[in-house]
């Protein structure tokens, strides 16, 4: 019997809302970038209300997965479908990259990044008007980031860059929130909070849909999990179903084990992981609470 | 009369340097997008493709204008086409096919040589020689870009940002990425009479790079490179006169000065314990605020 320690305390949202209408829908997709297929004939709904994430290897597709919903990849073969809001030709995207992707250096307040998710209701005018200034207000006191509105990006701490890409993908009202790595090269209790943070959204009723590398500390606690193993759908569904070491096989190529204790789920390769990881969530546990 | 104030006498001198103050402001406010996307390479290919153009257009009977227009867009177009090939890349795209537009130039010069004389206005500018037409193309030039940059302001910043991104959140990315080519080339042939197509380089990148030093905020970035490009054209032009030094050099010069200045200050500032970056934009935003 192994013993592993006790669990972090459970942050994670109820679970998803099978009922939920369709807000997008890939159909025997295969797709990719020029002239190779990252992705290859896959089925993927996404409903209204729910928060999944995307786990696999590097290179296996979960961004490329991301990008064919955003509508920034080629498509050979297959169908994607959605379901915007009426009057309205396409889905209200809320895409976050991941802090690599972003130009740090560019010369950019948190204002006038998060302003841009605005860009289409703002009008002509290169200015914010009125409304444009409450709602930009609202959004970061929301995030706890009004302070900064006018501290360029870089000079932000990693919780802090996340949440400024967080209130520009918030502030255009998006129907569906699409997250690469939210929780990748951040602390453990800036994971934490910002995990806490997309809790919150989702119980308001945002749709967030987020890749991640952190089985333990971030995959486990989501209600819907999809892992994607050679650009193919291998499993999806709850973590406690879907985290078996068959499955784990299928998507990442390698033997691992999977140990439970009561609702907490820990996926290792070798035993002492099981005690790293879960020190590890005690600690952030620790980190939050206090 | 004499003196601060002789060059004021003469009308060509009058018109070379209002030619040259709004070809400041023109270059580096458009500079400035250009630098942000680590473009600078291309304002120097551009400008030596469309001396090509300039032959060309002369040899077959065309007006410069026109002529240089067509190989400007052509050759942004093809330089586009051959960077989107992940095997060639933006910057070896520009350097193959602007030095072969520039060598199809220089060929046709070689073979007919009573055309030289022609030719090195096109190449070192000759700001004392700008027409009453010449002015008004520079005029209407700006008046184009200044409009599209005003009306598409948050669809360009948001490209130069991140133009993957901005395509997920809606922007028409490759109609804005158009837009500014033409803007480019615009600029480009309305400048190369007045600094050649060897200093317009410098004009694009200086004024936008020394901006860059002094602020993190796009907007004053913009604004201050514009102020900078204007500022050294007429400063540049005028103190020329009395130097008796090429003025396209002596502008270009200026700008280097005000850019070895304003590193001096930025190099300094960062060594004040206290006055880190983020401190310094705090401290600017609560002043402007104030």
């Amino acid at each position: 019997m192994v013993e592993v320690p006790p669990s972090a305390p459970d942050h994670r949202p109820p679970p998803a809302d099978p009922t939920g209408e369709p807000l997008v829908e890939l159909r025997g997709l295969t797709a990719g970038y020029e002239r190779s297929a990252i992705l290859r004939d896959v089925d993927f709904t996404v409903r209204r209300g729910e928060f999944a994430g995307v786990v696999g290897p590097s290179g296996s597709g979960k961004t490329t997965l991301l990008r064919a919903i955003a509508g920034q990849t080629r498509h050979f073969a297959g169908t994607v479908a959605s379901n915007p809001r009426p009057g309205e030709s396409a889905l209200r995207l809320g895409y976050v990259p991941q802090v690599e992707a972003i130009n740090w250096n560019f010369p950019l307040t948190v204002g006038q990044a998060v302003l841009l998710g605005r860009w289409r209701e703002m009008g002509w005018r290169p200015w914010p008007r009125r409304r444009d200034r409450e709602l930009l207000r609202n959004i970061l006191e929301r995030l706890g980031i009004a302070h900064l509105e006018n501290r360029q990006i870089r000079a932000l701490s990693g919780g802090q860059q996340q949440r400024t890409f967080l209130a520009r993908a918030l502030i255009g009202d998006p129907d569906l929130l699409l997250l690469d790595e939210p929780t990748s090269g951040v602390d453990i209790k800036t994971r934490h909070e910002i995990m806490h943070l997309l809790g919150e959204l989702n119980r308001a009723g945002t749709t967030i849909l987020m890749t991640t590398h952190d089985l333990n500390a971030v995959a486990t606690h989501l209600p819907r999990l999809v892992c994607v193993g050679e650009g193919a759908i291998v499993a999806d569904g709850v973590p406690e179903d879907v985290l078996t070491p068959e499955v784990l096989r299928r998507t990442y190529g390698a033997d691992m084990l999977v140990l439970r204790r009561g609702d907490a789920i820990y996926v290792v390769e070798h035993l002492d992981e099981a005690m790293a990881a879960a020190d590890e969530e005690a600690a952030a546990a620790a980190a939050s609470g206090g | 009369m004499g003196g601060l104030a002789e060059p004021f006498e003469f009308e060509f001198f009058v018109r070379g340097m209002v030619a040259a103050t709004l070809v400041g402001v023109l270059c580096a406010a458009v500079g400035t997008y250009v630098v942000l996307r680590s473009l600078a390479y291309i304002g120097h290919g551009l400008a030596h493709s469309i001396f090509g153009g300039a032959v060309v257009s002369f040899v077959s009977g065309i007006s410069f204008y026109i002529g240089a227009t067509i190989w400007g867009v052509f050759t942004v177009l093809l330089v586009n086409a051959a960077a989107r090939r992940r095997q060639i890349g933006g910057d070896a795209a520009i350097g193959i096919i602007t030095t072969c537009a520039f060598a199809l130039g220089v060929a046709l010069i070689s073979r007919h040589g009573r055309f030289t004389q022609d030719f090195d206005a096109a190449l070192f500018g000759q700001i004392l020689g700008i027409t009453s037409g010449d002015l008004a193309v520079i005029a209407g030039v700006l008046v184009f870009s200044a409009a599209a940059i005003f009306a598409f302001w948050k669809q360009l910043l948001f490209t130069t940002f991140d133009s993957e991104v901005a395509t997920t959140y809606g922007v028409p990315v490759p109609w804005v990425e158009a837009l500014f080519s033409l803007v480019l080339a615009a600029t480009v042939i309305a400048s190369l009479q007045v600094l050649g197509a060897t200093l317009i380089a410098a004009a694009l990148v200086i004024p936008p790079v020394t901006a860059r030093l002094l602020t993190d905020s796009f907007t004053r970035m913009f604004a201050l490179a514009a102020l900078l490009g204007g500022a050294s054209g007429l400063v540049g032009v005028y103190v020329s006169w009395f130097v008796d030094v090429s003025s396209g050099a002596t502008v270009v010069l200026l700008q280097g000065a005000l850019f070895v200045v304003a590193l001096a200050w930025a190099i300094a500032r960062s060594r004040w314990p206290g006055t880190g970056d983020g401190e310094r934009l705090s401290a600017i935003e609560s002043a402007a605020l104030d």
